[in-house]
């Protein structure tokens, strides 16, 4: 029998992992200093020393989106870690424990829900202020709410499971049975939720950064680049293009993988 | 009935929640409001003054309540930067903002429906699997940077509109609708993307049930069985994910409004942030925060009248 191909796991991964090894490249080699700025250079085309042209200073934007797409990456990951960590936590003893602390933390749950993410990471950075760190720290709280509630409903199905019941009766402690025996059976839900989660995380971060409340300068972020760009969309349509075609693909790679193992 | 006040009842809880939270966010974490609002220059004394009669020597819990049972009245609060009420600062900015929602909310409804349709029954064909990728592409494009693209394209190639030329509503609807048009779009493209992928999947699975086999046999044709069964078994879900997505969509307006400049919410709440104008800032969370609560409740009652199902498993 003929093996069907995975469409979708093929193109995923070579996206992903195209742009993944585009940010890797950049962390050790960047063309040109992300920062110089050249007076001849003002919005050059695209040429062979320059392939994604020029900006208004006449810095180099394939090097600008190189370290940029580092930053939005690294911005993406921490919000992840924090987000599927702490929704892990809470998921996991919720679902598990049930009871009055279920009752409790899914109501808090629920109200935080009610916010869009980026409305949330709003009023963390109006209270925090902006910059890499507080983004991160920002979109990491506004992503525990749906993390929790995948965890919780993988929790309140797999307890009743032979094999947790089985764990019990060997006289598992509560915490082995949700961390040791539980938690590795969540792994076929979490890893699509963590691949869309990552998803929103890079939008989120864009669209923050490009609002101005995200990364700050001289951090290079997609979404600013995209800010700055769109005053120059007469003279340098090339300029939002290219960040905003870095950030389709590296979530469009997500996406594929994600609905390739799910 | 039972099903009902239940639901009001979560709304209601939740809603106490939500501006309790925020009102410890905006009073616990931030620094002295009469500082924001006189400067660090000023005297000790017009300080404790201006405290004192800002009521910030009060209890916690004592300026909460009184905070909600104005906001309730409809007092939103005083601004710190502009000399006005937080209520006059919003009132004609949020028009601009539901007139956004509202119309993105149809594009998604007019473009998704058919398309959803036309790829279940076409599954497999061409023209499905060109919609498939080019919708799994346009989800991926953040709203703002589809407002970008459209801005480039139907503005400055086009010539359809003339980017950052916003007509305020009160001076000529007309030209208003037309310019809101474009950020509506940007909003629901990346939205009508998911929502067909979710109603053909939807379509499909409910292609597969012994009904339709039934409706089939009966002597119907495609055409009804599609339109008259499984289309309304395949809607059930898209109403909750529509109501989900109205959030995303007032978040996205948000981002949406400073693409195409336009001066509502969402541009109000930034300067307000930057401005550090904390009443403006909890005002604008909270109603959001309100809006999108009850449209979820809405949404869920809704839905519970539309499939007998979920109301038998309530009477249970």
């Amino acid at each position: 029998m003929k093996r069907k191909i995975n469409y979708n796991l093929l193109a995923g991964g070579i996206l992903a992992g195209g742009m993944l090894l585009f940010i890797l490249i950049g962390c050790f080699v960047l063309p040109y200093d992300p920062e110089a700025m050249n007076d001849k250079l003002r919005f050059a085309g695209i040429s062979l020393a320059h392939p994604f042209g020029c900006d208004n200073f006449g810095r180099d934007i394939f090097t600008r989106v190189m370290v940029g797409a580092r930053t939005t990456l690294a911005v993406a990951l921490g919000t992840v870690a924090i987000g599927a960590g702490a929704g892990t936590l809470i998921g996991a003893l919720t679902g598990y424990f049930g009871g009055w602390l279920d009752e409790v933390m899914m109501r808090v749950i629920d109200a935080l829900f009610a916010f869009p993410s980026i409305l949330m990471a709003l009023v963390v950075v109006s209270l925090l202020g902006p910059g890499k760190y507080h983004v991160i720290l920002a979109l990491g709280i506004a992503f525990v709410p749906s993390f929790a509630r995948v965890v919780r409903s993988q929790y309140l199905k797999l307890k009743e499971m032979d094999f947790v019941k089985n764990a019990q009766i060997l006289g598992c402690g509560p915490f082995r049975i949700m961390f040791v025996h539980i938690l590795p059976n969540t792994l076929s839900v979490m890893v699509p939720t963590v691949m869309i989660g990552f998803n929103n995380a890079v939008l989120a971060e864009a669209g923050m950064s490009y609002l101005g409340i995200g990364v700050q300068p001289p951090d290079a972020s997609l979404g600013r680049m995209l800010s700055e760009a769109q005053s120059f969309l007469f003279r340098q349509p090339m300029y939002a293009v290219f960040p905003g075609l870095a950030i389709i693909l590296l979530v469009l790679g997500f996406s594929l993988l994600a609905d390739a193992v799910s | 009935m039972k099903y009902v006040g239940k639901k009001i009842l979560t709304m209601l809880l939740t809603l106490l929640l939500v501006s309790f939270l925020v009102f410890l966010c905006f009073t616990v974490i931030p620094g002295d409001p009469a500082v924001a609002k006189l400067g660090t220059e000023a005297s000790p004394e017009a300080l404790a003054a201006l405290r004192e009669e800002m009521g910030l020597n009060r209890p916690f819990m004592v300026r909460y309540m009184d905070w909600l049972l104005s906001f309730m009245r409809g007092n939103l609060g005083e601004s710190y930067s502009y000399e006005s009420s937080v209520g006059e600062l919003l009132g004609d900015k949020v028009p601009i903002t539901i007139t956004m929602s509202l119309m993105s909310m149809l594009m998604i409804v007019v473009i998704s429906i058919p398309l959803g349709l036309y790829t279940a029954h076409h599954e497999g064909g061409i023209l499905d699997k060109v919609i498939y990728a080019a919708g799994q592409v346009i989800m991926a494009v953040p709203a703002f940077f589809a407002g970008i693209l459209i801005t480039l394209l139907f503005g400055i190639i086009l010539k359809l509109f003339t980017p950052g030329g916003y007509v305020s509503y009160s001076k000529d609807f007309g030209a208003f609708l037309a310019y809101m048009f474009f950020p509506s779009l940007a909003i629901a493209l990346p939205k009508s993307a998911m929502t067909v992928k979710l109603l053909r999947s939807g379509m499909i699975e409910e292609k597969k049930q012994d009904y339709v086999r039934t409706a089939y046999s009966r002597g119907n044709n495609t055409k009804g069985v599609l339109y008259k069964h499984v289309l309304k078994n395949a809607l059930l879900p898209i109403i909750t994910f529509l109501g989900m997505t109205f959030t995303d969509i007032i978040a996205g307006s948000i981002v949406v409004e400073q693409v195409f400049g336009i001066p509502g919410i969402g541009r109000i709440l930034l300067t307000s942030i930057s401005r550090r104008d904390y009443p403006v800032v909890m005002a604008v969370i909270v109603c959001l925060a309100a809006v999108v609560i009850v449209v979820s409740t809405l949404v869920d009652l809704l839905y519970q009248r539309l499939d007998p199902r979920i109301r038998l498993e309530v009477r249970k």
